[in-house]
């Protein structure tokens, strides 16, 4: 907060005034406004010259369909693996979706498998976390294992839990879970060490036990922090999907991209990648927005 | 009316000082592993119901006495005691106002004050009227559910001070709480704070680095020098006895007082750096 406080409300009986709070005003309608409109405009056209370019490289057959499929063609694999149909021109047996399951399934069983892993990253992340900042012998001699296990690429180490918890989905929550616990707990060590002196200073003199403190300061204050590393966690669980479903993977959005690859099922593999990269913004759109709602001081305070 | 008020607690300590400095000393230790003097070696009483200002130029040490006093850190040799009894860590007997407002942003303005009598379990409808008192009283009862980041510097700041009321502390701790605000808004402040010390009768320790701050607040004003932080002069002073108003600043009583100390001060300045 500024210090320039100039002309208004210094006295209670002048207290009336709704001017001088500075940022207290509510947005307008902000939902068709002429830039707002234009924004939408121009995002619209640049996806529409994307595509223009893409059908256009395919359409002069520059390039090998199997290696850059048509929009067309993208576009019939997402109908196929959303549909049933007979297995070949005229057969009486009909298939339905792709490997058995539609493609809504596989990202069903793929998000299951985020959530599960990332709500196991941000209870044990969040725990570990403020363990590890208050207490500061156990920070001191249990961060080098934190970094070490962030750094590991998980395509790595899939390998080892598939030996220790089984081809099943078990080991692919624990990989999901292994990639997003320590961004989680770093962000969690972080917010609780910024929290400033004086915050904790002015509980403790209102009286506050060391459970209050907690309470009252330590966790509100590191929630911003601590919600910017369960995005950075939820990215990070998108990247490693594909990793955890490359064997047995089925159904999985990220086992069937890479199942449909190794059968030269380009289009399909197109399809799969443009919905995990869908699922992956709209999550990180909705825990953004979350955040807004649990953390509406953020930036201002 | 609401909040448990003050009780004639000082009988019984009479002879007991309110708050003792006991030869106190702090040195720091900077990053570079140098020792720095900030308090040489000090002591202090306080008796009960004095508004003690003190005074000095920036680096004298006197947040490092304030800091103390509420337990943030402890002295490097000596003891500080409060009521006879040594003070190891805050407490909620001794309320803190600091530079900053350091409002809590995910509480609303009123529930920021609320936090003391909620934490020491005060149900929920005592605890309102006790915060609805104290806003009213710093005249923030309609920005109530405001949160403090919509709020003015000033505002905040008086928001804080109804904070620490509320809580009812015996003494109350200011560590220059009125120096990001303009100068309109800190004359106003100070004089509600005077007639909040009268009605209260709590102890106050005001750490300001405006001499005229200092004698118009204080009962009592402690003049520290720096480096090492020391206390120069300790004057006291009768000039608030009558309602005060911006008038007594024109008096000449009060421009001895303010040449006198400012004097000190800068005599000391000078013997310091020669």
């Amino acid at each position: 907060m500024s210090a320039t406080e100039t002309q208004t409300t210094t006295v209670p009986d002048t207290g009336t005034q709704p001017a001088g709070t500075g940022p207290a005003t509510a947005p307008e309608n902000t939902w068709l406004t002429p830039g707002r409109l234009r924004h939408w405009g121009v995002n619209a056209a640049v996806f529409a010259g994307v595509l223009l370019v893409w059908w256009g490289i395919t359409a002069t057959g520059l390039i090998q369909p199997l290696f850059l499929p048509s929009p067309g063609s993208v576009l019939q694999a997402f109908a196929d693996s959303s549909s049933c149909r007979p297995i070949a021109e005229g057969s009486a047996r009909i298939v339905c979706g792709e490997q058995g399951y539609f493609l809504w399934e596989h990202l069903l069983a793929s998000l299951q498998r985020i959530g599960m892993g990332v709500a196991g990253g941000v209870l044990i992340g969040v725990l570990l976390g403020f363990a590890m900042a208050l207490i500061p012998t156990f920070g001191r001699l249990s961060e080098p294992y934190l970094n070490f296990l962030r750094s590991l690429p998980p395509l790595g180490y899939i390998g080892l839990l598939i030996v220790w918890f089984g081809i099943g989905d078990t080991s692919k929550v624990w990989l999901l879970f292994l990639a997003a616990f320590p961004p989680i707990a770093m962000a969690t060590i972080d917010g609780v060490r910024g929290i400033r002196a004086d915050r904790l200073q002015a509980v403790q003199s209102l009286g506050a036990s060391h459970i209050q403190v907690m309470r009252h300061v330590v966790l509100p204050a590191s929630l911003p922090s601590i919600l910017s590393g369960v995005r950075i966690a939820t990215g990070f669980a998108w990247t490693t999907v594909v990793a955890a479903e490359l064997n047995n993977g089925i159904p999985g959005i990220g086992g069937l991209a890479y199942l449909s690859g190794t059968q030269l099922q380009t289009p399909l593999t197109i399809a799969c990648i443009i919905i995990v990269g869908l699922a992956a913004i709209t999550l990180d759109f909705g825990i953004k927005w979350i955040s807004q709602l649990l953390v509406p001081w953020q930036g201002k305070a | 009316m609401t909040a448990t008020m003050n009780s004639p607690a000082g009988e019984a300590g009479l002879t007991q000082p309110k708050i003792e400095f006991d030869r106190v000393t702090k040195v720091y230790r900077t990053d570079s592993g140098d020792q720095v003097v900030a308090l040489a070696e000090t002591s202090l009483t306080v008796t009960e119901g004095e508004f003690i200002c003190i005074v000095g130029p920036s680096g004298c040490g006197k947040s490092t006495l304030m800091q103390m006093l509420a337990g943030f850190h402890h002295p490097t040799t000596g003891r500080v005691l409060v009521d006879g009894v040594p003070v190891t860590k805050p407490d909620r007997n001794r309320g803190v106002v600091f530079q900053q407002a350091n409002l809590y942003p995910w509480l609303t303005t009123r529930q920021n004050v609320e936090l003391g009598p909620r934490l020491s379990g005060v149900g929920r409808v005592e605890r309102r009227q006790c915060a609805e008192y104290y806003l009213d009283m710093v005249g923030l009862a309609k920005f109530a559910d405001r949160k403090p980041y919509e709020l003015s510097g000033g505002m905040q700041q008086r928001a804080q001070i109804a904070r620490v009321l509320a809580n009812d502390p015996k003494v109350i701790l200011m560590d220059e709480p009125f120096g990001a605000l303009d100068a309109l808004t800190r004359e106003r402040m100070q004089v509600e704070l005077l007639q909040i010390w009268r009605e209260r009768r709590k102890t106050v320790m005001f750490i300001t680095h405006d001499v005229e701050e200092a004698i118009f607040l204080g009962s009592r004003v402690l003049v520290m020098t720096a480096r090492p932080g020391r206390v120069l002069m300790d004057l006291p002073v009768h000039l608030a006895d009558g309602v005060p108003g911006p008038e007594l600043r024109s008096q000449a009583n009060f421009i001895n007082l303010r040449d006198q100390v400012t004097d000190a001060i800068y005599r000391a300045q000078d013997g310091a750096t020669k």
